[in-house]
């Protein structure tokens, strides 16, 4: 029996846009299911992407898909001190988050990918103990049923299908962080990521402020799911991130006078990604395969690699989509981007052991040439210099080789 | 048995991502809530950004 799709791919966010342009040019029958109205809404994120992570997609952004240009980044210490840091490592954009996902996607429909939005997969078709399928819900009214032989969860961090599939795709509270964000104005940011630590000011987290045009900012605060800093409805208590935003907005003499034009928020993964990725007939991509830097919870540039690589590997197995033809994407993934993130997240867990003195101490230690290697996860130099006159923090190492 | 305050609510779907039964979607553009999955272990509570959810456990019967 024909299927309907040669693909069908859930989520049309950074993930799923660049699969499906990539199998839609290579003459795939792609089809994009999105349960929301809008691609892109509501933004739940904090919309820096680095320059680099473009080229490696040949994408040149447009206009109007992003605010501004970054030009490097600024790390405050708890106690005050000033890192900044600019180089050709530190450029990147400040997205219009939703411009950013209605173009990516607008590219794989040029390239013959069809896209249907307020479909919301239900649940998997099943036979003989294999996936050829979802059910699908157009509008909460209309429900029906779509075949294909291989299906795509780009769902991100919700993944209720992929965890129907049989992948771990639930997070426990810590691994996440919790952020409640502003876009306000107006601010001086001088093109510059302003980044401040502090177990007062974020604990576990740090606040940010990603500069836009007009001398607007995206303001947001992300904190570890599992500090219980409030107290919730009901009386529990757990992570409230806007507590403290509003609190250190109540010590910035700018900030203080600023207006807020929008208030939004997410809940991002900063924990380890899943151990597969694939299954027969079903492939997992992008953060619903909890694919996420775990310091800065940035998943764009992840997601946007992540669908290159299963695309390639899709191709590859030219229709016969079985578990062994479709591993090659966790093995690139785990042997590319995956060790990075690796690295990275036991730094964060380095980071997350050390205290305010520590770290005033580390600003103090690192110069910028240091800090950079430290952002790119080879910290190991960085660590060893600041331990050198500080016996107290070989506390860290413990975490780094458990 | 969880209720949720839905005009704070920012559909960020966070409290989704963490529920282990998924007794929470985002369906619509809001935020279900499936009590007859509900096991009542808080987690959406805990992280909710917008502190819109509260958890009122119900007693053994």
């Amino acid at each position: 029996m024909k299927s309907d799709h040669d693909v069908i791919v859930i989520g049309s966010g950074p993930a799923g846009s660049s699969l499906a342009r990539v199998l839609a040019k290579e003459g795939k029958d792609v089809l994009i299911i999105e349960k929301r109205k809008q691609i892109g809404v509501p933004v739940r994120c904090g919309e820096g992407l680095g320059a680099r992570e473009l080229l490696k997609q040949n994408l040149t952004l447009p206009k109007g898909i992003y605010s501004t240009e970054i030009l490097g980044a600024k790390v405050v210490a708890p106690n005050g001190q000033q890192i900044i840091w600019k180089d050709e490592e530190t450029k990147g954009y400040m997205l219009e988050r939703k411009a950013f996902d209605q173009w990516l996607c607008e590219l794989a429909i040029k390239e013959g990918a069809k896209l249907k939005v307020l479909m919301r997969a239900t649940d998997l078709i099943m036979k003989n103990g294999k996936i050829q399928g979802l059910k699908v819900i157009y509008r909460e009214q209309e429900e029906f049923e779509l075949t294909a032989p291989l299906i795509i969860s780009a769902e991100g961090m919700e993944a209720q299908i992929a965890k129907k599939a049989g992948f771990n795709t639930v997070h426990s509270p810590y691994d996440v962080d919790t952020c409640y964000q502003y876009e306000m104005m107006e601010y001086s940011h001088e093109n510059l990521i302003e980044l401040y630590f502090g177990a007062k000011i974020a604990p576990r987290g740090y606040v940010w402020i990603f500069p836009k045009e007009n001398k607007k900012i995206n303001l947001g605060l992300g904190i570890g799911g599992n500090i219980l800093n409030g107290k919730k409805l009901g009386g529990m208590q757990g992570s409230d991130p806007k507590i403290l935003l509003d609190d250190f907005i109540s010590k910035n003499k700018e900030l203080k006078n600023a207006s807020i034009m929008n208030e939004f928020g997410g809940v991002i993964s900063v924990g380890a990604p899943i151990d597969k990725f694939v299954t027969d007939n079903f492939m997992v991509i992008g953060t619903a395969s909890k694919q996420v830097d775990p310091i800065h919870g940035g998943g764009i540039a992840l997601a946007m690699e992540s669908g290159l690589m299963a695309a390639k590997i899709i191709l590859d197995a030219k229709g016969k989509y079985s578990k062994e033809n479709l591993e090659g994407y966790e093995k690139i993934w785990k042997e590319g981007p995956g060790k990075k993130v690796a690295k990275r997240l036991m730094l964060r867990k380095v980071m997350e052991k050390l205290n305010d003195d520590d770290l005033n101490y580390i600003f103090k230690a690192i110069c910028d040439k240091e800090l950079n290697q430290v952002m790119k996860g080879n910290f190991a130099v960085s660590v060893a210099k600041v331990l050198a006159g500080r016996p107290q923090l070989l506390k860290i190492l413990s975490v780094l080789t458990s | 048995m969880i209720t949720i305050k839905h005009a704070g609510c920012l559909q960020c779907a966070g409290c989704c991502s963490v529920c282990p039964t998924r007794a929470l979607e985002l369906v619509g553009g809001k935020i279900e809530f499936y009590p007859e999955k509900c096991i009542q272990c808080g987690a959406c509570v805990r992280i909710c950004p917008a502190n819109v959810i509260e958890l009122k456990k119900e007693g053994k019967k």
